[in-house]
């Protein structure tokens, strides 16, 4: 343990020697802190976003509630798109479907730039709508990429450990004095594993406090302390195997060139290859689906809705709806056509569930294939594990896109219940309305 | 000179290691490069099939009301230029189809990129990736030592004693090395060409293509052998100009690329969309009888045919409305998209600019430029569409106007032989020699450096670094 000790303390000095490393560990600390702010940046910027949407919806009710109480004292005729029919007072109903940003955006911004997180939903909304594109920004420097706290730990800290570990062993080969270090009584196994361990400790600690500070300032310990848990172990483990990986080269470098090639070449292979074969293979099986399926729905099969006669609408409503049996339209003799036309969103939601649905499968098919390839793409394994912790990946947006359905689905509900029963709608009922999509 | 380089020629076969690492890269490159052209093609017949189906639903339309179609509208689907089997660029993370329909100018959606779990954030393995990152590490590995070995060995003395020249040494291993990657990138272009579909126009691409990358192996195995003059040992040379390639490679693109956002920042997606919703109001809305703006329209057009009444208007006045209120949104796009892609553009410029402190910036603009994957394509793409767009509507909105219905008749219907009159989107990639303006910071950065590490190498490498 004394010898321990003494490697360890010695290999503190020859890191202070080293202005080189010195330089590097403060760039790489900077880079973290750098990408932390950048995700902090952005946790704030949606969450500011959606309280300004909030706001502008709060208006929006207020102007409502204010015509309920004109129309109901008789100082305001009834607009062209009447709000005492369930239709049009749901449809003035602000209903937003967001994605909260997790304080643990701060850790990784993943893929959130590439989605929409605010929604406005309507009876016709879909969960593949334009509206749901992602935030303006420069494609060049989205495929650039950002800076974020993810990056900076899954690519760059290897480098910082190629850096900090590159003449470990081979310095002391280059001038020929390995033999007289291991006529003193230790083994290479031993001698190495010391020298890296200093290393392997110190890059924890940085990373350990800086997180903790960052988890502190964005919130994280509020609700999300066992993700943040999660991701603790998830770097410990990430650097356990880029120390692993590079102790074997060192074990059996020849030199500090000969190292230095050979961990930059690991490097390129786990970090830059492999993903990109991984990504030209997902793509040559999967090519971009460019929609058509949920494209035809929304026109033609859409318009053959539109083009069927009342009956069949009707028909088709009470044979998709069976509660609208028990409404009261349902038991009228004659068919009321405005309440019929009212009620198609329902039939074209079921139409875009559909497609929507086989849209979301062939997708999950797409991230079976990449995630086969997590035993030898480990670095982007990795990269995905951390998003998933962060609430940025693919699958925090299907979510999402589950959440609007959901929200579509309640629109229609009510349209269709409220507009078969012939409720009219008053101030009270619109603000039972609003209680409901809050 | 050329007896250096030949000599360091015969070195360089003489080792094994070289010979496999050839092998591996040519084969590698060439296996890269012919996958990317079956993912390109598989991609564009996807493309292809697509925009023929619209196409087809287009052509067979019933007889309907032409407002009816506009609102039916029809899809441009971004195609898939030949060289982005070379380098996709910004392909994976923009949208591919975009809705052309009217009353509304949408967004082009549905990126390759949202559609499943990340997975490099480098981008697929196509050749742009080994020609920018493997490549230049390779030669890195060549050169790092191509003077310092000869120090440590001492020959350095030994050759400087004999009155050679170490600048021309310098000048001629870094050579050396250059040729070596010229070579592997030659391989790379004639096998786009062999299995590619090359016309005069991909051609002349390549061709700057190939001066693009040639002049950054230059910097770069120029600059790596310059550190190999320059400093004492091998370690110092390697650590030194890995340095240097991390910085450039894999910082600075990133931080630049977020502070250029911040000097020239574009609006959310939310205030964009509540400026142009209510400059678009100040307009006529098509579909609101009562609205003011209609009713003066309505005035201007009753004098014009010298008629008391709609109904007496030998035209459909719903068809003008309805132009009037495109050709008003339009102005609103124009105003509204216009600016943002004109922060773009500003936004683009000043990125460049950093390729006088980093050739990699100016190599990575330049190759995805002229593989016509940048954003300059992108936005011309979005600019084509949208003028379809205003030519589809038009076309409806005049048949509907002049097509020989009377206003409030919206039973009016036209046959398909109307919308098959209707030309199809098509959109080819532009020309480069009109876009080279945008280029030009690009090339001037990277000859800036050719020249900047020639001089000094001329002028910083001497013999008092051996004496």
């Amino acid at each position: 343990m004394i010898q321990y000790f003494k490697i360890v303390r010695s290999e503190f000095i020859h890191l202070m020697r080293s202005s080189f490393k010195i330089i590097t560990l403060f760039l790489f600390l900077f880079a973290l802190i750098y990408g932390c702010q950048n995700g902090y940046a952005l946790f704030k910027k949606h969450n500011k976003e959606i309280m300004t949407i909030n706001s502008k919806n709060q208006e929006l009710i207020d102007k409502m509630v204010t015509q309920y109480e004109e129309i109901e004292s008789g100082t305001k005729e009834k607009p062209r798109r009447d709000p005492t029919t369930p239709y049009w007072a749901i449809w003035s109903t602000p209903s937003y479907a967001f994605k909260y940003p997790s304080p643990m955006t701060t850790f990784s911004l993943g893929q959130s730039e590439q989605y929409g997180y605010y929604k406005r939903v309507t009876n016709w909304s879909t969960t593949f709508d334009s509206d749901l594109a992602e935030e303006i920004a420069n494609p060049e420097r989205l495929a650039v990429g950002t800076l974020d706290f993810n990056f900076v730990f899954v690519y760059l800290s290897p480098i910082l450990i190629i850096i900090l570990l590159f003449n470990i062993g081979g310095l002391e080969k280059d001038l020929k004095f390995d033999r007289l270090i291991f006529l003193q009584n230790i083994s290479t196994k031993k001698w190495l594993f010391a020298r890296f361990s200093f290393y392997f400790i110190t890059i924890i600690t940085l990373l350990t406090m800086l997180m903790l500070c960052y988890a502190f300032i964005s919130g994280v310990f509020k609700n999300e302390t066992s993700s943040f848990i999660i991701l603790m172990l998830t770097t410990i483990l990430y650097i356990l195997f880029w120390f692993t990986v590079f102790y074997f080269v060192s074990y059996h470098g020849k030199g500090t060139s000969d190292q230095a090639i050979k961990m930059i070449s690991i490097w390129l292979g786990l970090c830059i290859i492999i993903p990109g074969i991984v990504h030209q293979l997902t793509s040559i099986k999967h090519p971009t689906n460019y929609m058509t399926d949920y494209l035809d729905v929304n026109r033609d099969q859409v318009n053959d809705i539109f083009e069927l006669s009342t009956d069949s609408l009707q028909m088709k409503l009470l044979n998709e709806f069976p509660n609208l049996e028990k409404t009261l339209s349902a038991s009228d003799t004659s068919i009321n056509k405005s309440i019929i036309n009212r009620s198609l969103s329902g039939l074209v939601n079921i139409l875009n569930k559909n497609v929507a649905n086989e849209i979301e499968k062939s997708s999950k098919e797409k991230n079976n294939f990449i995630k086969n390839f997590d035993l030898i793409n480990p670095v982007t394994a990795f990269q995905n594990q951390i998003n998933a912790l962060t609430e940025t990946d693919y699958y925090a947006y299907l979510r999402y896109r589950e959440y609007i359905q959901s929200k579509i689905d309640k629109k229609i509900t009510l349209i269709l219940e409220d507009t078969w029963n012939k409720v009219s709608v008053d101030k009270i009922k619109y603000i039972e309305y609003v209680e409901n999509f809050k | 000179m050329i007896n250096i380089i030949f000599n360091e020629w015969k070195l360089f076969i003489r080792g094994r290691l070289f010979l496999y690492s050839t092998i591996t890269f040519v084969v590698s490159l060439a296996i890269v490069v012919f996958l990317g052209i079956i993912q390109n093609n598989n991609q564009r017949f996807y493309q292809s099939k697509a925009q023929k189906h619209v196409r087809q639903q287009w052509e067979n339309l019933e007889a309907m009301n032409p407002h009816r179609a506009a609102h039916y509208g029809s899809y441009a689907f971004k195609p898939i230029n030949i060289l982005n089997s070379m380098d996709s660029g910004i392909n994976d993370i923009t949208g591919n189809v975009i809705k052309l329909e009217g009353h509304v100018q949408n967004e082009i959606v549905y990126s390759e990129a949202s559609q499943s779990l990340s997975i490099s954030k480098f981008g697929k393995l196509k050749s742009s990736l080994l020609l920018q990152y493997v490549i230049p590490l390779f030669l890195i590995f060549l050169a790092y030592g191509s003077i310092s070995r000869e120090k440590e060995t001492q020959r350095l003395k030994l050759l400087v004693f004999q009155g050679i020249s170490l600048s021309k040494l310098t000048t001629a291993k870094s050579l050396s090395i250059w040729i070596y990657g010229l070579l592997l990138l030659l391989i790379t272009i004639s096998t786009q060409i062999i299995f590619g579909k090359v016309d005069y126009q991909i051609f002349n691409r390549l061709i700057l293509i190939t001066f693009s990358y040639a002049i950054y192996y230059y910097i770069i195995t120029s600059l790596a052998t310059y550190f190999s003059a320059r400093f004492k040992n091998n370690t110092s040379a390697l650590s030194s100009v890995l340095a240097v390639w991390i910085i450039w490679t894999i910082f600075l693109p990133k931080i630049w690329g977020n502070t250029v956002e911040k000097i020239h920042p574009l609006p959310s997606r939310q205030e964009f969309k509540a400026t142009m919703k209510e400059d678009r109001s100040k307009g006529i809305d098509g579909h609101n009888p009562t609205d003011k703006r209609r009713e003066e329209l309505k005035k201007k057009y009753l004098a014009e045919y010298e008629v008391d009444s709609l109904k007496n208007l030998p035209i459909n006045f719903d068809g003008i409305v309805m132009q009037e209120d495109e050709e008003y949104g339009n102005i609103v796009w124009d105003k509204h998209f216009g600016n943002n892609y004109n922060i773009l553009r500003k936004q683009k410029v000043l990125y460049q600019v950093l390729g006088f402190l980093n050739p990699f910036v100016s190599l990575q603009n330049a190759s995805m430029g002229f593989c016509g994957t940048d954003m300059i394509h992108h936005l011309d793409f979005l600019k084509k569409s949208e003028d379809y767009r205003r030519y589809l509507i038009k076309s409806l909105n005049d048949k509907h106007a002049y097509g020989g219905s009377k206003t409030g008749d919206w039973k009016w219907t036209v046959d398909t032989a109307f919308f098959k009159s209707v030309s199809d989107f098509s959109y080819k990639t532009p020309k480069i020699g009109g876009f080279m303006k945008h280029y030009f910071i690009d090339l001037l950065c990277l000859l800036w450096w050719a020249l900047y590490i020639t001089t000094m190498i001329k002028f910083k490498v001497n013999k008092d670094l051996v004496i």
